[in-house]
């Protein structure tokens, strides 16, 4: 039954691409020589883009069947609901920065995605929100997603056009306005999720100084030492991409999160076999699949 | 309150007033410590050596102002390098904030230093945005993605240009960052057009791409004021890097001190407590 | 159809993308890929445009209903149009204008801006004091590994920490060097590395078939 999905979903996924590719080189030959049209060194790649692919969409196919899947705690998403309450109680408000990256940028995409689950937690309780941000286009989808939140609250009335501002478009500039912003409001809780660079340590400190309990998510390996020093808890890596599958439990969010681990497994098992064999010194037929062929 | 718990809750106002003296003296009182080679400097100093002399090097300068402490003494020593084996330097930059200012800055100071002409000797083809296309479209044709240079010249009528047209024809790319792009240099320029890269970041930039160094991605690696002093050294053209390191030294050695300090206090204070307690 | 024709693009531009990777890039398709590059790098550079738009737009905005700070607003229109003006003008008709050498523009860079970059960046240093101060607490055995790690690669990585361990036995730099920052921390680095893209190429295939439309306004 595994094995019968996982095939039909990758067969069609295939057939999807044998159409579009059967249909795009037609439409010109005149360059075509004696030397192959099709990349065949990467054809390694283009295998794990086929099993990546399948992997997704199938898991994404079995949650939205209903099948249950299991994610594992993330306590640092744990706390968003109790650190928005404590703000609440405290008659302070919440800080949510997106990240200082553009629109294009992954994990931009991802913050705007918590923004919104946060923006949902923060209409219920009824707690003032702040959302700074860098660029112009993250500004119009932030105010979107917070509005939209506001609204499936119930809570449109309440919602503040200037919840989401543009502060600057400049990293220290825009770093500057915000540690201002911090310890002059004193927010109750930061919340940091998205791509920072430099300024994740300015940020972290200025709002330790100001005595908000903290949490971060970043993909940047290098910000992350920063942000494990200054903050209270800190989601590392993938677990800022999950956290929207996993603040939402939507199936098909967290069906891609599945699938996400799935290929993640199917690496560790690749380079433990690599391992082995490059320790009893037969691994380099093995390297060599991995290079261009 | 007592001496432990003032210890260990130390107003943050006089560990900068520390730092910040600290920084200043070695400025006030030089003395030059020698400074060791890493192997990662090492194998990116021999392999520009190892370059044919006249070859075309990609210099990219993908580190914002900001940076400049840590960054421009590699690009500094870089051109030392390169401009001594008369190697052809195409600069760019995918940082809209000064990329373009401080390589065409940069780049003319050391060329005038060395007598190179400019569009002969080196070019600075300016920011393009979108550094995922602009990497992956240079890989098909330079000139489609910057018809122009950084001051509006047609590519077309800059002799170096005549003979850059790709990756194809670049031997090597010295990326100096300070952000992630140089992750898209090796996953797109590296990975996809092999073209050999070495790197120079910042401190903080360098753990993530000792791993690029060990997979061969990098043929070597500039961490920080530390790797930007090594490569002065190796260049022999000692200056701001070298400089600068007795400094950092001071610091990190303030740093160290404070934080067993805080160590001690933490203990005695928490040893304070359980006496009280028990 | 403000929603499906943009989830459409994405969709034909990503497939257009991925496919393309795969072909020559002297075929019509490594062409159309190639054509898109372009495209992206020109509508990126009217969306530089459009973060100038914004800030004279809310920084007037404040300045004409007098908002708090107002008068802040009227040295951030000053300082756009100081340095953006001169650099577009053409510098044949002064060497003040334009972006060369001896520019307004470059002034403006290297005295002003540039500076300014580099004392926001400096004050890390301080940062990074105080909150190594606060943080490297041997409160737990993980706590005090990080505490030992750092002492050691501050260390290591300044010459006179570098004279000190060499006064200890057995070669402590090498071993840092090649067990801690090319051993532990490469393949800790590897693994965040493979986990990120794992989830950047998730989200962007979920972009690709609209399930994700942040990007658009849509939770």
């Amino acid at each position: 039954m595994v094995i019968s999905s996982f095939v039909s979903t990758s067969l069609r996924f295939l057939l999807i691409l044998a159409l579009v590719i059967s249909v795009c080189p037609q439409v010109a030959w005149a360059q075509a020589d004696d030397a192959p049209l099709f990349r065949a060194d990467r054809i390694n790649a283009l295998i794990l883009v086929v099993v990546f692919c399948s992997t997704i969409l199938l898991y994404t196919r079995w949650a939205k069947q209903g099948k249950s899947l299991f994610l594992r705690k993330i306590p640092g998403l744990d706390e968003v609901e109790e650190a928005v309450g404590r703000a609440t109680e405290m008659g302070r408000p919440v800080l949510f920065i997106p990240g200082i990256g553009e629109l294009d940028e992954i994990e931009t995409i991802a913050a705007i995605s918590i923004l919104g689950r946060v923006a949902r937690i923060t209409a219920q309780y009824e707690t003032p929100l702040m959302v700074p941000v860098r660029y112009p286009l993250v500004l119009a989808a932030g105010q979107e997603v917070v509005e939209q939140a506001y609204i499936e609250m119930g809570k449109g009335d309440s919602y503040d056009k200037d919840t989401v501002r543009y502060v600057a478009g400049e990293q220290w500039a825009f770093t500057a306005t915000v540690n201002g912003y911090m310890m002059r409001e004193r927010p109750a809780t930061n919340i940091y999720m998205g791509a920072f660079f430099a300024e994740s340590l300015l940020l972290a400190e200025t709002g330790n100084a100001a005595g908000s309990i903290q949490i971060a998510g970043t993909a940047r390996p290098e910000q992350l030492p920063f942000f494990i020093a200054a903050c209270d808890y800190t989601l590392m890596g993938e677990e800022l991409y999950a956290a929207s599958a996993y603040l939402s439990r939507e199936p098909v969010m967290t069906g891609g999160l599945k699938g996400q681990d799935f290929i993640k497994m199917v690496i560790i098992v690749l380079v433990i076999v690599g391992v082995i064999l490059a320790t009893f010194g037969v691994g380099d037929w093995y390297v060599h699949l991995f290079r261009e062929v | 309150m007592d001496i432990w718990q003032r210890i260990e809750k130390l107003d943050r106002r006089w560990i900068y007033l520390a730092v910040g003296v600290t920084v200043v003296l070695p400025f006030l009182f030089p003395s030059p410590l020698p400074i060791s080679i890493t192997p990662e400097a090492r194998s990116l100093y021999d392999a520009v050596e190892a370059l044919p002399d006249g070859s075309n090097v990609m210099l990219v300068y993908d580190y914002y102002p900001a940076a400049i402490a840590e960054c421009e003494p590699i690009a500094i020593a870089a051109l030392h390098h390169l401009f001594r084996k008369n190697c052809k330097v195409i600069t760019l930059s995918n940082i809209p904030y000064g990329g373009p200012s401080m390589a065409e800055r940069v780049t003319r100071l050391m060329g005038n230093k060395y007598g190179k002409v400019y569009g002969v000797d080196y070019v600075n083809l300016g920011y393009k945005y979108g550094y995922v296309a602009v990497l992956s479209g240079m890989g098909q044709s330079i000139e489609s993605i910057f018809p122009t240079d950084n001051s509006g010249t047609p590519l077309a009528q800059l002799p170096l240009m005549d003979s850059v047209k790709n990756y194809s024809n670049i031997a090597f790319v010295f990326e100096i960052a300070d952000n992630a792009t140089a992750d898209y240099w090796v996953s797109i320029v590296n990975a996809q057009y092999g073209v050999p890269m070495g790197c120079g970041g910042t401190a903080v930039m360098a753990p993530k791409f000792y791993a690029y160094v060990a997979s061969g991605q990098f043929v070597g690696l500039l961490g920080g004021m530390r790797g930007a002093a090594e490569y002065e050294i190796l260049v022999g053209k000692e200056a701001d890097a070298v400089r600068g390191m007795q400094a950092q030294s001071l610091v990190h050695m303030l740093i160290i001190a404070m934080v067993v300090l805080g160590n001690i206090g933490f203990f005695f204070s928490r040893r304070r407590l359980k006496r009280g307690t028990a | 159809m403000r929603t499906t024709v943009p989830i459409v693009v994405a969709f034909i531009a990503g497939l257009l993308s991925v496919v393309g990777f795969f072909f020559r890039t002297d075929t019509f398709l490594g062409s159309v890929r190639q054509e898109f590059l372009v495209w992206l790098t020109i509508v990126g550079g009217f969306t530089l445009l459009l973060g100038v738009v914004s800030i004279v737009r809310v920084n007037w905005t404040a300045v004409v209903r007098k908002k708090p700070g107002w008068q802040y607003k009227i040295l951030t229109l000053v300082a756009v149009f100081a340095m953006a003006l001169p650099s577009v003008l053409p510098s044949s008709k002064s060497p003040l204008l334009g972006r060369a050498e001896g520019s307004i523009y470059d002034w403006l860079f290297n005295y002003l801006q540039s500076p300014m970059m580099m004392t926001m960046f400096a004050t890390l240093a301080f940062y990074i004091a105080s909150a190594a101060y606060r943080a490297f607490r041997a409160r737990s055995p993980e706590a005090t590994l990080l505490l030992i790690t750092a002492i050691l690669i501050m260390l290591w990585r300044v010459p006179m920490g570098e004279a000190f361990l060499d006064l200890l036995p057995g070669h402590i730099a090498q071993l840092l060097n090649t067990y801690v920052m090319n051993g532990v921390n490469m393949a800790v680095q590897r693994g965040i590395i493979i986990g990120a893209a794992l989830g950047a190429a998730s989200m962007s295939l979920r972009i690709m078939l609209g399930i994700e439309r942040t990007y658009l306004g849509k939770s």
